[in-house]
This record gives C-alpha cells, sequence and structure tokens, in this order.
C-alpha cells in the first residue's frame, strides 16, 4: 500500500535521470521512462487485486513518517485510485511515438505523469499546489516545443493565463491558512464548519475554483483552450482534454465537498457551469475549424460537468462523475480521429466514401457525446437532467433550460459536419501519405489543405472507445452500482476525516481546536 | 466572447479583493502548524534551524515537488530557446562574438579571485543549513552565481552543458533516492533516517540531524546547476537577426 507514493517519485526519478542516461544512450533513456510508466500501471493493478478492500475503504498514506496534520499525507480512495491509474495508461497511450525530439520532451512527459498522479492523490491543500503549478510548468513547455509558430504564441497565452490563475489559487490558500492554521485537508474539513463558513471562505474558494478552472476549462478563464488545442499535436490535446482537465475537476469537487459547506459555494460554481456550456457550445457551432470545434465542444461539456457537480446530493454527484469519465473517453478518441482531418470542415466533404469506417466510428462517437439512447452519453445526461429536476432553485432550473438546449446546438453542429462528410465532391483534395507530419517546418495551420491519413494507433485507440461505449451499454446495471458508490465515497466528509485521522487520533484533534 | 469573459474575469477579480480587504481579520491568525511544529521538531527532528525541519522533513515531498517545478522551467526554457526555428543561423552570430572582447583585465582578475569564495560560502550555506538559517536553496543561488560569473566577464565562451545535465540529473535523483532508502527499510518515503554513521551528534552540531543533511546537499547541487544551467542557455540565445526578427512578427500577427 506505501507503494503508492512510487507512482509520483518514480517518474520524477525518471525524469531526472532521463537527460544523463541519454549523453550514453538514448535508447535506454527512453525505455526507462515507458518501463516506469508500466512499474505504475502494474503498482495499482497489484493494489487493486491484492487488497479488495479499497473498494470499501480508503487509506490514508503517510509521507516523511510525520502523521497528519503536521506531514503530508496522500489519500487513496477508489476515485483518486482510479484516476491514478489513468494518469499512466493515457501518458502510454499517448505518448510521442514517432517525433523525433529532444529526449527533454520525454522527461516533460514524465514529470506531467508525476504531478498528474500527485494532484490526484495529494491530501494536504499546499502540497496540491505545488503539484498543480509543477503540471501547469510541463504543459506550457509541452505545448510551446510542438514545433509550429503558432504553438509558441499559444503556449506564452497559456502561461499567462496560467500563472494568473496560480497566484489567485496560492492567494486562496494563503486565506485558508490564515484562517485556520493548518493545511491538511482531513484537518481542514473538521474546521471548516466552524472557520471557512463566512464571506472570506466563499471568495478563498472563488480565488481557488477560477485558479485551478485554468486547467478544467472552467469558464471565464478559459480562452487558452482552441488555440493551445489547435496548435499541438492530436496527442498532446486528447491527453490534456481527456485527462488533465478531469483532474483538475476531481480536485476542485473534492476541496469544494471537504472545505466549502455553504451553498453559495455550490450556486457559483453552477452559474459558471452553466455559462461555459452556453459560451462553449455558441461558438463550437460558429466556428469552421474542425479541431476548433472540438475544443469548443470540450468547452460545453467541461461546464456540463461543473453543472452537475454544483447539485448538491448523490444525484449531482454520480451526473458529474458520469459525464466526466464519458467526456474522458470520448473526447480523446475523437482528436486522434482529428489527426486525419485537420483544417476547415469544408475539407471534409466526401470523406466518407474514401475511408466509410472511420466515418462510422466518429458517428458512434458523437451520438454518445451528444446522449443518444441507448449510448452511455445518454444516461450520463439523463442523470444530469434528473438531478437538475430534483432541486428548485434559479441555477437549477436555468440549467433545466440550457442543457436541452446546448444538445440542440451541439447536434446542429455535430451533424452538419456528418452531413459534409457524407456530401459528394467532384474535386479530391490531395491525399498526403506521409504519416509524420513535418513538424520541424514551421507550418502555418490555416493553409493545411490536404487531408492526411489517420494513423493506425489512433484509429485503433478511437476503435477501442467506441467499443468500450458499447461494453457500457450492455453492462449498465454494474456500471451505475460502481458509479453510486464512487459517488457516496466521494461525497462524504466525516468518511475523509476518519481515514486520515483513525479515532483516538480524532479525540485527540478536537481537544485541540 | 473574449472580450466578456475578460471583462467578467476582471469584474470579479476587484470584487473578490474588495470582499477580502474589508473582511480579512489582520493580526490575529490560528498559529496551529507553526506551534505544533516548534514544539515537536528539535525533539523529533534533532535540527537547530526549524526552517530546515519544515522543508525537509514535515513537507520534504513539497521540496520535491519544487525542485521538479525549477528543473521543469529550465528544461522547458532551454528546449524553447533552443529551438531550430530560434536558432536558425544562430551560429555565425555566436561565432562572431570575439573571444578577445572581455570585460578588462580588472574584472576578469577579480573575478578569478571571488569564485573560490563564492564556492566556499555556497558550500558553507549548504552543509550549515540545519543548523543555521540559511540552506539548499540559498547556497544553491550562490553556487550558480559563482559558476556564471566566469562566463559573464567573458561573453563568447562555450560552456559545456554536459557537466551541468550530469549534475542536476544526479542531484535530483539523490535526493529521491534517500528517499527511496528509507522505504527500504519499511519506513514511509522520505522519513529522516537515523543510523549509526548518519549525524547523530548533539542538537546543533554540524553531524546532527540525520539523513537531513544530505537532503540540503543535493537540494544546493540541484539549485545551483539548474540556475547556472538557465543562466548559461539564456546567455547562448543568439541575438535577433534579421530571420528572427521575422519570425517575431509572425508571432505577433497571430
Amino acid at each position: 500500500m506505501d507503494n503508492i507514493v512510487l507512482l509520483v517519485v518514480l517518474p520524477l526519478l525518471a525524469a531526472f535521470l532521463m537527460p544523463v542516461v541519454a549523453r550514453s544512450s538514448e535508447v535506454v533513456a527512453r525505455t526507462l521512462g515507458l518501463s516506469v510508466l508500466f512499474i505504475s500501471i502494474g503498482i495499482i493493478l497489484n493494489v487493486w487485486s491484492q487488497s479488495g478492500q479499497i473498494d470499501s475503504q480508503a487509506v490514508s498514506i503517510v509521507i516523511g513518517g510525520f502523521l497528519p496534520p503536521l506531514g503530508i499525507n496522500f489519500y487513496v480512495d477508489q476515485i483518486s485510485l482510479f484516476f491514478a491509474l489513468a494518469v499512466p495508461v493515457m501518458v502510454l497511450l499517448f505518448w510521442p511515438w514517432h517525433r523525433a525530439t529532444s529526449i527533454r520532451e520525454y522527461s516533460l512527459m514524465m514529470l506531467l505523469t508525476a504531478s498528474a498522479s500527485g494532484l490526484i492523490l495529494s491530501g494536504d491543500l499546499f502540497n496540491i499546489y505545488v503539484f498543480y503549478e509543477l503540471l501547469g510548468i510541463a504543459s506550457y513547455s509541452l505545448v510551446a516545443i510542438q514545433g509550429r509558430v503558432s504553438a509558441v504564441a499559444a503556449s506564452f497565452r497559456y502561461l499567462l493565463m496560467g500563472s494568473v490563475g496560480s497566484v489567485m489559487m496560492l492567494l486562496g490558500i494563503a486565506i485558508i491558512y490564515t484562517q485556520t492554521g493548518t493545511l491538511n485537508l482531513a484537518h481542514l474539513s473538521l474546521l471548516a464548519p466552524e472557520k471557512l463558513n463566512n464571506m472570506l471562505g466563499l471568495a478563498s474558494f472563488a480565488l481557488i475554483l477560477t485558479g485551478m478552472g485554468v486547467k478544467a476549462e472552467l469558464f471565464p478563464v478559459n480562452s487558452w483552450v482552441p488555440e493551445v488545442y489547435g496548435s499541438v499535436s492530436s496527442n498532446l490535446a486528447a491527453l490534456m482534454a481527456g485527462l488533465l482537465s478531469k483532474l483538475a475537476v476531481i480536485v476542485i469537487v473534492r476541496l469544494l465537498i471537504l472545505l466549502f459547506p455553504q451553498p453559495e459555494a455550490l450556486q457559483l460554481m453552477g452559474m459558471l457551469g452553466i455559462l461555459g456550456v452556453l459560451t462553449g457550445e455558441l461558438v463550437a457551432w460558429r466556428s469552421r475549424d474542425f479541431v476548433r470545434m472540438l475544443s469548443f465542444s470540450s468547452i460545453g461539456q467541461l461546464g456540463l460537468i461543473f453543472l452537475a457537480f454544483s447539485i448538491p446530493g448523490e444525484m449531482g454527484m454520480m451526473a458529474g462523475i458520469a459525464i466526466a469519465l464519458h467526456h474522458m473517453l470520448v473526447k480523446p478518441a475523437l482528436f486522434m480521429l482529428a489527426t486525419g482531418w485537420r483544417g476547415a470542415v469544408e475539407n471534409l466533404s466526401g470523406v466518407a466514401r474514401r475511408s466509410p469506417f472511420v466515418v462510422l466510428l466518429f458517428i458512434v462517437l458523437i451520438l454518445s457525446l451528444l446522449g443518444i439512447p441507448p449510448l452511455p452519453g445518454f444516461w450520463a445526461k439523463y442523470l444530469l437532467m434528473v438531478g437538475l429536476s430534483s432541486q428548485d432553485g434559479f441555477i437549477y432550473t436555468l440549467g433545466m433550460i440550457i442543457v436541452p438546449l446546448a444538445m440542440v446546438i451541439e447536434m446542429a453542429y455535430l451533424f452538419k459536419i456528418v452531413m459534409i462528410m457524407y456530401r459528394k465532391d467532384n474535386d479530391e483534395p490531395a491525399v498526403n501519405n506521409s504519416n509524420i507530419v513535418d513538424d520541424s517546418n514551421i507550418v502555418d495551420d490555416s493553409n493545411i489543405k490536404v487531408v492526411q491519413k489517420h494513423s493506425k494507433w489512433g484509429l485503433a485507440i478511437a476503435a477501442s472507445v467506441a467499443a468500450m461505449l458499447i461494453a457500457i451499454v450492455l453492462q449498465l446495471q454494474p456500471a451505475s452500482d460502481k458509479l453510486l458508490s464512487l459517488a457516496n465515497q466521494l461525497s462524504d466528509r466525516n468518511y475523509y476525516i476518519s481515514t486520515v485521522f483513525p479515532q483516538i487520533h480524532t479525540v485527540r484533534m478536537q481537544s485541540i481546536k | 466572447m473574449r472580450n466578456i469573459a475578460g471583462l467578467l474575469f476582471a469584474g470579479g477579480l476587484a470584487f473578490l479583493l474588495l470582499v477580502l480587504a474589508s473582511y480579512l481579520p489582520y493580526g490575529q491568525t490560528p498559529m496551529f502548524l507553526g506551534d505544533a511544529i516548534l514544539a515537536h521538531a528539535p525533539g523529533e527532528v534533532h535540527t537547530a534551524n526549524i526552517v530546515a525541519a519544515v522543508l525537509l522533513a514535515y513537507r520534504g515531498i513539497d521540496t520535491l515537488g519544487e525542485l521538479s517545478i525549477l528543473f521543469t522551467a529550465a528544461a522547458g526554457v532551454g528546449l524553447i530557446l533552443g529551438h531550430r526555428s530560434l536558432r536558425s543561423d544562430s551560429a555565425g552570430v555566436n561565432g562572431a562574438v570575439n573571444s578577445e572582447q572581455h570585460s578588462g583585465f580588472i574584472t576578469t582578475r577579480a573575478v578569478d579571485l571571488i569564485m573560490p569564495l563564492l564556492m566556499v560560502v555556497g558550500f558553507y550555506i549548504i552543509f550549515y543549513g540545519h543548523v543555521t538559517p540559511g540552506g539548499g536553496f540559498q547556497g544553491g543561488v550562490i553556487l550558480a552565481t559563482a559558476f556564471f560569473l566566469p562566463v559573464l566577464v567573458r561573453p563568447g565562451t562555450r560552456i559545456e552543458h554536459g557537466v551541468i545535465t550530469l549534475l542536476e540529473g544526479l542531484a535530483g535523483s539523490g535526493f529521491i533516492l534517500v528517499g527511496l532508502w528509507a522505504m527500504f527499510y519499511d519506513q514511509p518515503f522520505l522519513q529522516p533516517i537515523f543510523d549509526s554513521f548518519l549525524g547523530t551528534g548533539p542538537l546543533g552540531s554540524l553531524w546532527s540531524a540525520g539523513s537531513l543533511p544530505l537532503l540540503y546537499l543535493a537540494v544546493g547541487l540541484k539549485v545551483g546547476s539548474e540556475l547556472a544551467g538557465l543562466l548559461v542557455t539564456v546567455s547562448e540565445v543568439p541575438e535577433l537577426s534579421e530571420t528572427n526578427i521575422s519570425d517575431a512578427d509572425d508571432i505577433n500577427r497571430k
């Protein structure tokens, strides 16, 4: 169980060693990174199989031998373990295999892995900030070295926005620390009803929400999204849209549950979610570029997730997790399909005749994204609507109107693409047969008119995602049971506190308080 | 959309800061963690410098994270500045710097004299980090200065990046290996080790605080090599030539 800390430490070790090893042998250095990812997956699977207890019981892992709240702990429950597994798996899937770049890019990928795992596992507010910052800097660098000039510009804007965000988050954490004098999440949660249930608490939540929201594509701080996803490779875009945004969301939700009991915090998040849905879908509808469309649709989906999590009670929690997991599967697959379809939507006319199988995959994926029964996306949205209808309050009523509206807009632009794909065209666009885009040259995105071929790897990922969606439909009952237990564990404050501070300790804490 | 979002963002931020300014009770902060650590640290960690106890023992994994942030930033800057689109035709520009064009006799000699002294000060601050105020971060910065001064007075000197890469890699892994060493004894990661041959001296002596001085040495070397590497990378960036300026324009237009 203590091995869990290796999920963060081993990738860091690999990242530090890779440039050194690469001086003597580049092959060994690359193998080092990959083998660390495999070891990480092995560790998690081992924990999962060895102790079936994780299903019922969470564990707090002490680092450095100092009991919380003095020391730092990692908190391992079902959802953090699940995301900790998703990190190495998805990094492995979207590893920059065939790009001939410096070994430092692989090193940055390892740092990204380590920080993502740390972010989801950490049980300490400041430790979360450190990993969030590391995640940010690793992703700015990865975006900037994508080889296009537009990527450097996009990365710079992303850097500005991200830095302002992390300063705001740090300010929020500082306020919490001045109010409570502690940083451990469980200890804070113990003190929160008394010390953070006021305007200052709300203000610090707003600061942390906007800070973390930069990665989670939250409404006012998401203008980097289309630019960055449009200028990086599909692999990195898939990783960022699929995994990193969800990690930020889950951490925000965890902080919300543990530290901020006030209903205004939920309403604030719900409102920003609704604005995100509206702006994301409307701009996606108007955009002419396929990748940009996907990026804006991603903003819309993240807005839905925030709206779902803002519903109090287990229904909202279930809906939020369901939409998050669903988007985590579908969006990377769509980005993998987008490898071959970069550029304006009009260029896609007639692709259905040339590659019918790929277009079929695309249709399955977008049907699920839209929420057409019986695909999993429908059940996720169904949960959201049921959750919304069970609440009264302005935000939730507004949500009841906005969500179907967003679905209609989404349907309009996604089906428009399908129509274009099935259109007969007379002039065939030139097909570029090389799989590898020459990234070292400065490529102007708007000038790419050629339709490139899909990589086999990307198609395999997209196909397996589609297969998984259908498998979930067949296994709906077990899936929803699992979802319910995830939601229950995530929303249980007292359970979190008692896991980190076993009984005797709790008594002592209260006496100190 | 971007303008509206920006306006909302700025308005919200201003409102937040107003709320904070009016509600924040200045000067009455609960010191739960601070008091507890002050009470426990000398007994548990045996460091005279409590800051070292917090940095390396109680919040050791935060320090590891911060080292990684520094490493990431340096790697990112190295990759971006070393990129071909910025480097194109740079060989000529860099070679054109006259190696004779240095900063004059007095400055050069003074730097040659100061450099070893700076090294000593840097290592002193690192080694005594657990006893006196100071430590790996501060000492590391001084080491980086000592390394960079000779480069500064002799522009155009070619620096071999190999040593820096080696040092930053090994120092970072050193920190982690000390942490893993504790796990080898079935203890949590980064637990301070007080062994027979590690520092077991009385509180306040150089040979005290167990494995913490080792960690501080790793931090110092890491910070020093990282900053030195960054400074050298920046100093090697070619001056803007015609092609580079057009690239910059290209960026601006987007």
